[in-house]
């Protein structure tokens, strides 16, 4: 019985019960223009009802456009997405090994991360299993040969006033694009753009790219909110005390 | 099967289908049946508020007036303390009416959607 119970990804499902009541509230209303060059703060995903079905495990209804290596690798996966499986039914790597998830299947948690600006890099904080993405900004280019992460190595800059472009390279290859089991490769290049639409509202475009896994990038547009009051807590993937054991017959 | 639909008769359940569909989005609660929800009155033994879910131990009493021992899990605490929770929001000792998913298995355990606590206010179990 233990064993059937996921321990990373319950809250998700918790969370999703949580923006219920909000799927069906109108469009938040306008707020103050967007400032200057500042993403700093706690966002939490807020995306309209049209994509909810698929944004908590995937990208895009459709299939992305995958190399002949990228499907063979694929049909290898056993989706962590839907409410019928069990960590025996399941090779997500997050969800049965607790790695990290890696860039973009991060933002596959129901958890706010939070933008901390210094004068050389942004900090990107993630409240999912502390994950840390520090992006330079002091203008160095993206780095051509960098070792191997889990959570890649990045660099930003601005385009404009209100939209924070990360490029970001030099994944290993163990984790997914998302819950879905999408591959990728080592050579993924994932391009954010982050666009603060005004001062409570961003929209954040992916690009992946990954000639050895994608035919042709796969673009996607997500949506966050800004959460003024929020603190960003601890969520840790571990959680080897669920004993149910004296619960069954 | 059949008996422990009898069970769940025992501590008033009452099934809500249309309710916990739209949640299979994304999760893994293979464990929970999703298409029922029970309700069931007891008394806090303990109270762990632990990642990654907060756990809700009470002892209730069965149709029969037997006593049993049941599980509750909630979200993360995390999620919890932005909904105005603590480690002290429950305590041993304390009143309360769960509702939630049961276990497929029959265990006495519930993915709770629902709690009045001691003071007879329904918590709030999400961040806003």
């Amino acid at each position: 019985m233990a064993r059937s119970f996921i321990p990373c990804v319950l809250p998700a499902a918790l969370a999703f019960a949580g923006v219920l009541g909000a799927q069906t509230a109108p469009p938040a209303a306008p707020s103050k223009p967007a400032p200057k060059h500042d993403l700093t703060g706690v966002w939490m995903a807020r995306n309209p009802p049209a994509i909810r079905a698929f944004a908590g495990a995937t990208f895009t209804k459709e299939e992305p456009e995958m190399t002949p290596w990228a499907l063979a690798k694929y049909k290898e996966a056993k989706s962590s997405n839907g409410g019928q499986y069990t960590l025996d039914t399941t090779n997500d790597p997050v969800v049965t090994k607790c790695d990290p998830p890696g860039v973009p299947r991060v933002y596959f948690h129901p958890y706010p991360f939070e933008f901390v600006s210094t004068p050389t890099y942004m900090l990107m904080l993630y409240e999912y299993d502390h994950m840390v993405r520090r992006i330079y900004t002091d203008g160095r280019p993206i780095p051509e040969d960098p070792d191997l992460t889990w959570m890649g190595s990045s660099v930003g800059h601005w385009d404009g006033d209100t939209t924070f472009v990360v490029d970001t390279v030099g994944f290993n290859d163990k984790t997914w694009l998302d819950r879905l089991g999408h591959p990728h490769s080592t050579q993924l290049h994932v391009t954010e753009r982050f666009r603060r639409i005004d001062m409570d509202h961003m929209q954040l475009d992916f690009i992946l790219q990954d000639p050895k896994a994608l035919v042709k990038p796969w673009t996607a547009t997500f949506y966050y909110e800004l959460r003024p009051k929020w603190e960003l807590g601890e969520i840790s993937c571990s959680g080897d005390y669920l004993d149910f054991k004296k619960f069954e017959k | 099967m059949t008996r422990m639909k009898k069970r769940w008769l025992g501590v008033g359940s009452l099934v809500i289908t249309a309710l916990a569909m739209p949640l299979l989005a994304h999760h893994g609660a293979a464990a929970f049946d999703v298409t029922k929800m029970v309700t069931v009155k007891g008394t806090v033994t303990d109270f762990q508020y632990v990642n990654p879910h907060v756990q809700v131990y009470f002892d209730a009493k069965n149709d029969k007036g037997e006593p049993e021992a049941w599980q509750g899990e909630l979200t993360a605490p995390n999620k919890l303390s932005r909904a105005g929770w603590s480690k002290r929001t429950l305590k041993p000792g304390d009143m309360i009416t769960v509702t939630g998913n049961p276990a497929q298995n029959g265990a006495h355990t519930l993915w709770i959607r629902k709690l009045i606590g001691p003071d007879g206010e329904s918590l709030q179990l999400f961040e806003d």
